[in-house]
């Protein structure tokens, strides 16, 4: 067991249950968040990032469940706390919720509640979380705004939601967040919202924090530049599964999955110029109540094989310590033909 | 919040002067001679037919309808609201006597439908899906579809007349001294009026609150680790209850309008009952002031409930 660990997150299944189907919106997913390190999670629209994300917090919808056989274990300083065996929202999640656990939303207009002050909703985390006083917490809402760098903190602490502009109202929601010193800091995509220069500017104040307080980050985003310049490790989520993860080094100079390779191919990168081909990934994103029997990317692969791709999901197979890939085309002896 | 008020105020003025006008209109319009409410029975009394056509004069009824309407609304702002066609009495004097029994009615009734409607509207929202919501939801719909004089008839039968708990109608009697002595004539009919109003009170609560324990604040809440009550209390129904406000807030005209059915049915001597007195006899001005206090009260309710919603919700404008 490594130390650096934090938490581990183990054949994570969580499905949703509608007019009695069953999605299943995640379907046995892996990886690791490392003590202090930026675990950035990548994929297309609808491949269950949030969930993943929410199931970790048991911030789940009410018509989705953690199924048996996952684990998800947090290693805190106290012993190991299996995370997908505690209620809901029973006494153990609600004591590391917000305090060891925080949050970020993507859309900071509608995740503050707009009939209370900025400093109300700071100072209510560490109400729960701090043996801090009334007094002392008004005080500590003050200076985590001016940590996020917001301008005249004493007066705007005072002030509600609406009169925040986009970007403020996330660094409010990360200040909220930071209020107790998470150990790890989960950002559902928290800058989509925002146009470019202020994403910039938040993620500069994330990895500030996280240098500055050793939080371990889970970054949910679209952008591969971002992933490219923040990132220790990635993992790259295709119909509820990892097909793909490993260091930012492993996924982005070796890509290994035909799905992360079409995926890099897909995206312009910022700053490469005008003349990159771009070429997007053929077909559409199958139906998650439908979904393929084998490979789940199959229908989509350039490199599909019959008889192989489309029997059952492969395994992972590791290429290296810290590099793992779940595609036929790497298990030995599958017929894949190597 | 001072300026907004006395902006808010202000508006009010053009809306009782249509309002004020339409009801001059109307009373202009309905057959009759206005002299007779115009002035005191007693000066009439005895008076010749030119004498008659003097005072007409004098009050200005021959002037034009434009002039004659301010005039009117001169005296109305004066306090001076006619005489009723039947008995000959101020209508001014009337109205107050019936509203102490009106407002004791609709205050208790406000009251019983504001807090049994939000907190079972509460209830059943946070409870969605299970036994208690559903059994709140049928109740509430049967509720809404009950007219409210079946369940006052229902009430009065049963317990008034069968199990004999209440007296059967009326507010005072000769034998009562003390005012609290009328308290069990009053708990009848304001039951039922406060259940009959309970019902769309909690439909619209549990609406609204659905509405928001969805919203992504709620998630954010709960991802601090607030505890459930917290959430659900302090961060869903504090924002849930600003439409709630709202639609209390219509009801207020009631505390001086009256309930007609509910009055009717119980006897009770309030506004409502002497609204309905007064269209039986063909008292139209009696009608006319009547409806002129119901659009004040409807007016007032209005300004009323700004005022609540921008004290609730600091995203109201208020420059
Ligand atoms: N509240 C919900 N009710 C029903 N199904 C849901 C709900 N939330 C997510 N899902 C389903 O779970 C699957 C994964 O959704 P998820 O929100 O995790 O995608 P995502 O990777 O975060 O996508 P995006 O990049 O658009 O945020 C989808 O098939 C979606 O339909
Ligand atoms: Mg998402």
């Amino acid at each position: 067991m490594d130390s650096d660990v934090l938490v581990r997150v183990k054949n994570l299944q969580t499905f949703f249950y509608q007019n009695g189907r069953c999605n299943k919106a995640v379907n046995g997913v892996s990886f690791d968040i490392k003590r202090g390190k930026t675990l950035c999670v990548v994929g297309e629209s609808g491949c269950g990032k949030s969930v993943t994300a929410s199931s970790i917090m048991q911030l789940l919808p009410e018509l989705s469940r953690i199924e048996k056989g996952s684990e998800i274990t947090y290693f805190s300083e106290k012993g190991e706390i299996r995370i997908d065996q505690q209620k809901r929202n029973g006494k153990v999640m609600r004591s590391l919720r917000g305090s060891e656990f925080a949050m970020v939303f993507q859309d900071p207009m509608t995740s503050l509640n707009p009939v209370y002050t900025i400093g109300y909703q700071l100072a209510e985390n560490l109400q729960y979380h701090t043996p801090l006083n009334r007094k002392e917490r008004k005080k500590r809402s003050v200076g985590l705004l001016r940590d996020m760098g917001i301008p005249l903190p004493e007066e705007r602490v005072d002030e509600y939601p609406h009169q925040f502009s986009g970007g403020m109202r996330q660094r409010a929601m990360i200040a909220m967040a930071m209020a107790c010193n998470p150990k790890v800091l989960i950002a559902d995509e928290p800058t989509t919202a925002l146009d470019v220069t202020i994403q910039a500017q938040v993620f500069d104040l994330i990895m500030k924090l996280k240098k500055d307080r050793n939080t371990a980050i889970m970054l949910i985003t679209h952008d591969m530049g971002v992933v490219s310049e923040l990132a220790d490790d990635v993992v790259v989520m295709y119909m509820g599964n990892v097909v793909e993860a490993g260091t930012l080094e492993d996924v982005f100079r070796s890509p290994s999955h035909p799905y992360t390779v079409a995926l890099l191919r897909s995206i312009p990168i910022l700053g490469k110029g005008r003349d990159q081909d771009i070429n997007p990934i053929r077909g559409v994103t199958p139906d998650p109540y439908d979904r393929p029997s084998g490979c789940q990317f199959a229908p989509r692969c350039d490199f599909f094989k019959e008889g192989v791709c489309d029997k059952c999901m492969p395994d992972a197979t590791s290429l290296s310590k810290t590099h793992s890939v779940r595609c036929w085309k790497f298990v030995g002896g599958s017929g894949y033909g190597n | 919040m001072f300026a907004y008020t006395i902006r808010r105020f202000l508006t009010l003025i053009p809306m009782i002067l249509i309002m004020t006008f339409l009801i001059f209109l109307g009373m202009d319009l309905t057959p009759g001679d206005a002299v007779s409410f115009m002035a005191s029975p007693e000066a009439m009394a005895n008076m010749s037919q030119a004498q008659l056509a003097q005072l007409r004069e004098s009050l200005g009824l021959n002037d034009p309808f434009f002039m004659r309407y301010l005039t009117w609304l001169g005296g109305v702002l004066h306090g001076d609201f006619g005489y009723s066609l039947t008995s000959g009495v101020p209508i001014k004097d009337i109205v107050l006597s019936r509203i102490p029994a009106t407002l004791e009615l609709s205050v208790a009734a406000l009251l019983i439908s504001t807090f049994l409607g939000t907190i079972l509207g509460l209830v059943s929202a946070v409870r969605k899906g299970r036994p208690v919501d559903h059994i709140l939801t049928i109740t509430g719909m049967i509720g809404v579809s009950i007219p409210e004089f079946f369940l006052g008839l229902v009430a009065l039968l049963l317990f008034a007349i069968n199990l004999n708990w209440f007296p059967i109608g009326g507010r005072l009697r000769p034998e009562y001294t003390v005012y609290w002595d009328h308290m069990k004539n009053l708990i009848l009919p304001a039951l039922v009026l406060g259940v009959t109003m309970t019902a769309g009170v909690m439909r619209y609560t549990r609406s609204s609150m659905l509405d928001t324990i969805n919203k992504d604040y709620i998630k954010t809440a709960r991802s601090k680790g607030l505890p459930e009550w917290r959430i659900n209390l302090v961060h869903g129904f504090r924002v849930a209850l600003t439409p709630v406000v709202v639609l209390i807030g219509f009801r207020l005209p009631i505390l001086i309008g009256g309930s007609v059915v509910i009055e009717q049915i119980f006897q009770w001597p309030g506004v409502g009952n002497e609204f309905l007195g007064a269209v039986r006899s063909q008292n139209y001005p009696l009608v006319m002031m009547i409806a002129l206090f119901s659009v004040f009260a409807v007016l007032i309710a209005s300004f009323i409930i700004d005022l609540l919603t921008a004290a609730l919700d600091p995203r109201v404008q208020l420059d």
